[in-house]
């Protein structure tokens, strides 16, 4: 059955990597989904999850196990195994045009509702039946509904919650106290679906010491990420769209902090030494909002050919600083603080620079920090929400740099049919030179 | 010679045409038009401090000149046509924008819009997703900040009882549009979807006082018709914004009668009433957040989240469903098979119709709306 209809070979589309940080993240992957696997085997409570949704320190400290459908998708993509499932997706009636992750996650569980057992090969052996659904509204609109569009093959029970996103022109000293109460009310909400599913009481306690955890992980990947700032850049971004996987997917796992502190160590001693991703740095690019082409990740490699290194990028970007405040002592409050926070800062910082809207403000931090020569960014055809916008950014920076290059390439994270390779390297020939021409202008 | 004031229908039709001619009127004569979109914006809060709503609209099968340059091709096209013609300036007569957090293109478009057009009011009304308890009390709160700003730029401020005026005045009109609707149950019906088509998109475009009249004027013309051609196939239409007659009046020509609607433009905007016991911002984010477009999240299965519907096919003896979606637009397409699943649980065929706004496949659709309609005779046969 899969042999039928599987279309594309299987292939390696994986990019080259700089470090050796890099090199741990397969294993760590294939671990993750065994380790779902033998959790569901002990019956253990296995969620399915969205990434940065806020939520990741309680799932934690209720003991439930978490499998990232999202990223699933992007697996599959990876090991050119997505067509399947995204054929029986559409099949099932879904548009070609949905986001690709939720055609993946919804074809992969229709077929497993059809068969009454796991999908025949799933890559990595694919995910475990879940025992709850917990979607969130931040990002896009399919990351809580897609969860509500599986009631068509289980019963699974959901809890889908709002992670706000306040606006860019909002008076922000007005609307912080709802948002926060908000917040902390969708979160309690939260906590009360996970007690009555897994029979067990929250431990405050053991939620504060997760969070505080959770904050060091993030400041150590901070400081390994500004290290990228170093000209040679020591890292690339080929290296970055694997290297945030243990923050986004195992956020919580003991070995999450060892991992960004060991990057650290990484990189310093790369810049310590001028080693950089080439031994001669001739462009420094952004990889400019976009998800990553998963289905081809190799050909940000021929970016190297041009001696151009990506030495920064806006997708799967770092949560920005947080400090915790000492007189908060309930999670919860300090976890919706947090989420404000964080989801607003370039909206303000924006205002602060005079309306720049926060989009292009995180491009222009990143411009002006990471000393960048030109910009790609990547328009995918299922992904609406992290496309819509970049024509935008690109004209707003283009008040600031009028002369930086900017390039949009054109494919999807996961479905193949948009994407030419021989187009692609031809408008990339074009793009670099005007990449060269406009250093030379600059110096 | 002096003009003859048109009434009812042909008042309808004429608004309809020039959708904007009205406000612009109104415009010129000192009265602020706020545009906005969805049928999230608590309108209200405008007519309550004199504001003349005006909800934004694109045009079917005008290409896009102007927003390519901005929005990208993937965008919802119903969206790039509204920027579209807000850039080709044939927005220029409002005063001001209201665009909800609905879903990802109206979320991300409000900055765009704010940035490029510059309107001297701009707000972002970030309605909930979700429906929990606080989600209500959340919007509560959304809702009074829009009318601070609102009374911000108008320099007055709302007190309790104009937005129960308001709110009286929206209640009414309401009514009207669903005593029309029951025009719309015997068989015949007493007024065809393409008229309700007129109806519907004429009162967009003026103060609810003026659509009232319209209404009152309008059921009174519609009550005294004595249609003839009855046992035509009775459908209902779902999906999100239909802001032209091309496809009901296709539909019609074709041999139906468009007898119910599930439309962000139609019952779905003015189905359920403010109910005003508990305050006026209590009753308007209690009626807002229930709206039954896919972008909010209610739990249950589908029988239990579209029953709605099932009251609709059974009140108004629907005999066939039409699920139009706009391309691009994730939360219709993410609900739009279990809909179908839950029609078919009916016994009542559905056509799926998937539409670019832009360029309208009207003419492909012909061939596929005929031969639904055969399979609705021979199944009543």
């Amino acid at each position: 059955m899969a042999e039928e209809t599987k279309t594309e070979p299987r292939q390696k589309t994986s990019s080259v990597k700089s470090t050796e940080s890099a090199g741990k993240i397969r294993h760590i992957v294939k671990r993750m989904y065994k380790k779902a696997q033998q959790a569901k085997e002990e019956h253990k409570k296995i969620a399915y999850c969205m990434v940065m949704c806020n939520y990741e320190e309680i799932l934690e400290a209720m003991d439930v196990v978490q499998v990232y459908t999202e990223n699933y998708a992007g697996l599959c993509a990876v090991k050119r195994e997505a067509e399947q499932y995204m054929q029986k997706a559409q099949a099932a009636g879904y548009s070609d045009v949905l986001c690709g992750y939720a055609q993946v996650g919804i074809g992969f569980d229709a077929w497993r509702h059809e068969l009454g057992a796991m999908p025949p090969d799933a890559p990595d052996g694919g995910m475990p039946d879940p025992d709850m659904l917990l979607g969130c509204s931040m990002g896009c609109d399919p990351r809580w509904k897609w969860y509500q569009a599986l009631g068509r093959y289980k019963d699974t029970p959901i809890y889908n919650m709002e992670v706000l996103m306040p606006p860019s022109d909002a008076d922000f000293a007005a609307i912080k106290p709802y948002y926060v109460r908000y917040m902390a009310e969708e979160l309690r909400g939260l906590i009360a679906f996970l007690e009555e599913q897994t029979g067990k009481k929250m431990d405050y306690d053991l939620l504060m010491s997760i969070v505080k955890q959770v904050e060091e992980t993030r400041l150590w990947w901070r400081k390994a990420y500004d290290l990228r700032k170093a000209i040679p850049c020591p890292m690339s971004t080929q290296d970055h769209f694997v290297i945030f996987v243990p923050h986004h997917m195992l956020l919580t796992d003991s070995m999450t902090l060892d991992f960004y502190k060991g990057l650290y160590d990484e990189l310093k001693q790369r810049v310590d030494n001028k080693i950089g991703v080439l031994d001669e740095e001739k462009y420094r690019l952004l990889w400019g909002v976009g998800l990553p082409p998963w289905h081809s990740m190799y050909i940000l490699d021929y970016f190297l050919t041009f001696g151009a290194v990506f030495a920064a990028e806006t997708a799967y970007m770092i949560p920005e600083p947080f400090d915790i405040p000492p007189d908060i002592t309930d999670p919860v409050e300090l976890i919706a603080l947090r989420a404000y926070e964080r989801n607003s800062a370039l909206q303000r910082r924006g205002k602060e620079a005079g309306g720049v809207p926060p989009l292009a403000q995180a491009h222009l931090e990143r411009i002006r920090d990471f000393s960048i020569d030109g910009m790609v960014m990547h328009v995918t055809r299922s992904c609406r929400a992290a496309t819509m916008g970049q024509i935008f950014t690109r004209n707003v920076i283009r008040d600031s740099y009028p002369q930086l290059p900017v390039m949009f390439m054109e494919s999807d994270i996961i479905d193949l049919h948009s994407y030419s390779e021989a187009e692609t390297k031809n408008q990339i020939d074009t793009f670099m030179e005007m990449v060269g021409a406009y250093k030379k202008s600059q110096r | 010679m002096a003009k003859i004031a048109l009434r009812g229908l042909t008042r309808a039709r004429e608004l309809y045409e020039h959708r904007e001619a009205r406000a612009k009127e109104l415009a010129k004569k000192g009265r602020k038009v706020i545009g906005y979109f969805c049928s999230y914006t608590p309108v209200e809060l405008f007519t309550a401090l004199d504001l003349v709503p005006y909800r934004i609209q694109g045009k079917v099968g005008k290409p896009v000149e102007k927003a390519g340059q901005y929005l990208e091709s993937i965008v919802c096209p119903y969206v790039r046509s509204c920027f579209d013609l807000a850039l080709g300036g044939e927005y220029d007569f409002l005063s001001g924008a209201v665009i909800p957090h609905t879903c990802d293109a109206m979320h991300r478009v409000y900055d765009i819009w704010a940035y490029y057009l510059k309107p001297p009011f701009s707000h972002s009304l970030y309605v909930p997703h979700m429906t929990h308890p606080a989600s209500y009390e959340f919007f509560m709160k959304e809702i009074e900040y829009l009318k601070r700003n609102l009374e911000l730029f108008v320099e007055r401020t709302a007190s309790e009882e104009d937005l129960l005026k308001a709110i009286e005045l929206h209640n009414r009109n309401r009514a009207l549009l669903r005593e029309l609707y029951q025009m719309r149950q015997p068989d015949p019906p007493l007024i065809s979807g393409t008229e309700i088509m007129w109806v519907l998109v004429a009162g967009m475009t003026i103060p609810v006082q003026e659509f009232n009249e319209l209404l009152e004027e309008t059921i009174k013309e519609v009550r005294s018709r004595r249609p003839k051609s009855e046992g035509k196939p009775r459908l209902l239409i779902s999906g999100s914004e239909v802001d032209d007659d091309d496809l009901v009046r296709l539909i019609e020509e074709s041999g139906a009668d468009v007898v119910m609607d599930d439309l962000c433009t139609g019952s779905r905007s003015f189905w359920q009433d403010v109910d005003t016991s508990k305050g006026a911002i209590v009753g308007l984010a209690e009626r807002y957040l229930g709206v039954t477009c896919p972008r909010t999240y209610r739990p249950g299965k589908a029988p239990q989240r579209f029953s709605y519907l099932g009251d609709f096919i059974r009140d108004w003896n629907v005999q066939g469903v039409i699920l139009y979606t706009i391309r691009f637009c994730d939360t219709y397409q993410l609900d739009a098979p279990e809909m179908k699943d839950y029609v078919e649980s009916l016994k009542l065929p559905v056509l799926y119709l998937e539409d670019t706004y832009i360029t309208s496949p009207i003419g492909q659709w012909k061939t596929r709306v005929e031969a639904f309609l055969e399979t609705i005779e021979t199944r009543r046969e």
